[in-house]
């Protein structure tokens, strides 16, 4: 079996753990990730998703367990990781332009080239003409797409996605779903784990949806999704194989949600 | 025309979408050059303006006000002694004597260059300082009482010890103006560092970004909206300070001519020196505006820039 794009060993996480309110984030979670997988993790809020976006990142270290990544222990942020943020969070002194670049910016890519990208980015994720324009111009859709493309401009290996479409209206969402997905089907054996709390989502784009218990966080359950590729989003909604296995897993959801 | 607009009616139905009927171009919404400066001039504005100010100096110039106003009572305006008063022709005077004198732009030379410099080295020192101690918690700590303490005192009451320290000439001016526009730039700084979204510091880290590449791309351009009030204040409390040390001991500067004229009862000449000191700083402030609209073209709404728009 080869060495997966990433895996936890046993990973626990507490939180002001030097405080009396140390709360047990997530209880000896165990998952491996083959490379070129597209991983959703569902479950309540507070459950660990994000912290375990964190963990992957690089931006926190575990309190018990081991992190890896291609084999060898995490330590630090990589840079051929992209993250995004529930929140855009875009630079609002930077155009939308200058905003994908940040990532290439930040890996001393030359200027030429990290505008030939961020433009190629921009087009593709259908927002031309809008190169120039400043965040506090763009529509929430927009900045989402901007910062999708902020985070794919640094060809990252593997996605860390936390909720990246939970901000847009539903027929927004559809379109930068679909955009996505088409990004995704046309890299080359990128990894994604996207973390949502929206489970019709987790079924339409992943491989693979994982469920997590309430608070501490642990996996409840890890269901292949079968469903063909490439996948038209907005007609899969309606597909019977597609409900029935949102609905199978919404029944392992729903004891940790009512 | 006729084929491009077909063209985009087999363009729109291959997208399965209904065509564009409306033409947007046969409306003429484009407003003309001279148009568009009358509208940013404002005629009615102005008028009022100038009617405002031809109304003071009427007021001003007759002398009425100088015989004392009351209201209901209340004498919120005392009557003035003759030799006090002080009248637009006495600082037009002033002015037109003092205009081709070489000793008089002297003066303003030495008064904007403590002013300046004062400026220069108290805000560089807010913003590193601001800078530190906006970024690390534990050394923002341990200077917070002393910075404190020193910021409550009257910082004017330096004056006279700066210029036993620095000497009469402009190294104290310079010094008290460094004091003052030390503390105005360097609390709002500190505090801007800290609003600045975690977010985006979230997402330089994840980019892999050094502390100092954090500090370029995210501190930096964070902070540069309450840098530029403070600056802007700043720059008119520089000159205040040197004027202000200029009264309490000086050989040279428009400080030390105003406290001259106010001691020879001559009011015209102070009026004029005041109003000379208020554009030096609207000089000032200028000149920070136009800065400010540069590096904040991205929070363009109008105005934000400018303090005067005539």
């Amino acid at each position: 079996m080869p060495t997966p794009a990433v895996g936890l060993e046993d990973v626990s996480l507490v939180f002001g753990a030097e405080d009396d309110t140390s709360v047990l984030a997530l209880d000896t979670v165990s998952l491996e990730i083959g490379a070129g997988e597209f991983v959703a993790i569902v479950g309540p809020s507070g459950c660990g998703k994000t912290t375990i976006l964190n963990l992957l990142s690089g931006l926190i270290p575990p309190t018990a367990g081991t992190v890896k990544r291609n084999g060898q222990e995490v330590d630090g942020p990589s840079r051929d990781i992209g993250y995004m943020l529930a929140r855009a969070a875009l630079s609002p002194w930077r155009s939308a332009r200058r905003n994908v670049e940040l990532g290439l910016e930040i890996h001393g890519v030359n200027r030429q080239e990290r505008r030939r990208r961020a433009e190629e980015l921009l087009s593709l994720l259908h927002l031309d003409g809008f190169a120039n324009a400043f965040p506090s111009q763009l529509s929430q859709g927009m900045r989402q797409r901007v910062a999708i493309a902020r985070t794919l401009a640094i060809e990252p290996a593997l996605w860390l996605l936390d909720e990246p479409f939970g901000a847009l209206d539903a027929q927004t969402r559809m379109a930068v779903q679909s955009e996505f997905v088409g990004l995704w089907e046309q890299s080359e054996g990128s990894t994604v784990i996207l973390v949502t709390h929206d489970l019709e989502e987790a079924v339409l784009l992943a491989d693979r949806v994982i469920v997590m218990t309430a608070r501490p966080g642990r996996i409840k359950s890890d269901t292949a999704v079968d469903l063909p590729r490439p996948r038209v989003i907005d007609e899969l909604r309606f597909d019977d194989q597609f409900r029935e296995l949102e609905h199978q897993i919404w029944q392992e959801l729903r004891d940790e949600i009512i | 025309m006729r084929s491009s607009d077909e063209e985009r009616e087999t363009q729109a139905h291959s997208a399965g979408r209904l065509p564009i009927r409306f033409d947007v171009n046969s409306l003429d919404l484009k407003r003309s050059p001279a148009r568009k400066v009358l509208d940013r001039v404002d005629l009615p504005v102005q008028a009022v303006r100038l009617i405002l100010l031809a109304l003071i100096l009427w007021v001003w110039q007759s002398e009425r006000i100088f015989d004392g106003v009351s209201l209901l009572g209340f004498e919120i305006f005392p009557e003035i002694p003759a030799l006090f008063r002080g009248t637009p022709s006495g600082v037009w005077d002033y002015i037109s004597k003092t205009w081709d004198d070489s000793v008089f732009w002297g003066d303003v030379k030495v008064t904007s260059l403590e002013a300046l410099l004062g400026f220069v080295y108290g805000s560089s020192a807010g913003l590193v300082v601001g800078l530190l101690l906006g970024r690390f918690r534990r050394l923002a700590r341990i200077f917070a009482p002393f910075l404190i303490i020193t910021n409550a005192a009257p910082k004017v009451a330096f004056a006279p010890i700066l210029i036993l320290w620095y000497g009469v000439d402009i190294g104290s001016k310079i010094a008290l103006a460094t004091i003052i526009v030390f503390f105005i730039v360097q609390i709002p700084v500190q505090a801007a560092v800290g609003g600045i979204d975690p977010d985006l510091d979230t997402v330089a880290s994840s980019l892999g970004a050094s502390q100092l590449q954090k500090f370029r791309l995210v501190v930096l351009p964070g902070i540069l909206g309450p840098l530029f009030g403070a600056l802007r204040l700043g720059s008119i409390y520089a000159i205040l300070a040197a004027v202000f040390g200029e009264f309490i001991a000086s050989k040279r500067g428009l400080g030390q001519r105003l406290i001259t004229a106010s001691n020879q009862f001559n009011f015209g000449a102070a009026f004029a020196l005041i109003l000379i000191l208020a554009f030096l700083a609207l000089l000032f402030n200028f000149v920070m505006g136009v800065l400010e609209r540069r590096l904040l073209r991205w929070q363009d709404d109008g105005g934000k820039g400018s303090v005067i728009s005539l």
